[in-house]
């Protein structure tokens, strides 16, 4: 009887509500292209999502901040795996996507050492990219519907 | 440029006006939150400074 009795108990639990509702296959593809455009143009990923305000201000702000650390003679860091911090900022100076690539292919980014604004440089670049990449994230989630002002 | 002061003024500026049109939607909001955080980043550097002088590299 006592087991008998457990056992109803057992199957009355619902099951807990999905925090995370399914997403749709062509949602996530335009999700990745919104961080991907995001990636390789500044602000472009929120252009594509007709979101034309935030877009105008990532497409000014980051790639100046961009320049602004080339002009201070910031490097653009090689992908070298022996150093771990250089491999590191490296990453981050990726994040800057098509301006990054851009200014390594016309030879920019050699650096400075002996400029007393060459560490200054280096963070402008640095830290555009790892904006950049969060600019990229916040597409992605503008794209599913996700994002909630906090 | 090589003013550390307006360097520093220059990438609080840029950080605080990309956080802030990532985190509120609405202009207003935006401008307001920008502010605070080019206050809080320049308010806390100029603090920090000082307090560091006394100690000699």
């Amino acid at each position: 009887m006592g087991r008998k009795s457990r056992d109803t108990r057992r199957t009355r639990v619902t099951p807990a509500a999905d925090p995370a509702p399914a997403v749709a296959r062509g949602d996530r593809n335009r999700a990745l292209a919104a961080a991907a455009l995001g990636w390789a143009v500044p602000g472009g990923g929120h252009l594509w999502l007709a979101r034309r305000q935030k877009g105008l201000v990532f497409l000014l702000a980051i790639p100046l901040m961009f320049v602004f650390g080339l002009t201070f003679g910031g490097r653009l860091f090689p992908l070298d795996s022996g150093q771990p911090l250089v491999l590191l900022a490296a990453f981050a100076d990726l994040g800057n996507g098509l301006p990054y690539l851009a200014a390594r292919a016309a030879g920019f980014g050699e650096g400075r050492v002996a400029a007393v604004s060459f560490e200054y440089g280096n963070t402008f670049i640095i830290v555009s990219g790892l904006l950049n990449m969060l600019v990229a994230l916040d597409a992605y989630d503008e794209a599913l519907g996700r994002r909630q002002e906090p | 440029m090589s003013s550390h002061v307006l360097v520093m003024m220059l990438f609080a500026g840029f950080v605080s006006l990309i956080f802030a049109v990532l985190m509120k939607d609405r202009p207003a909001e935006q401008l307001r939150l920008a502010g605070r955080l080019f206050a809080g980043f320049v308010g806390a550097a100029l603090v920090l400074g000082w307090l560091l002088f006394p100690f000699p590299l």
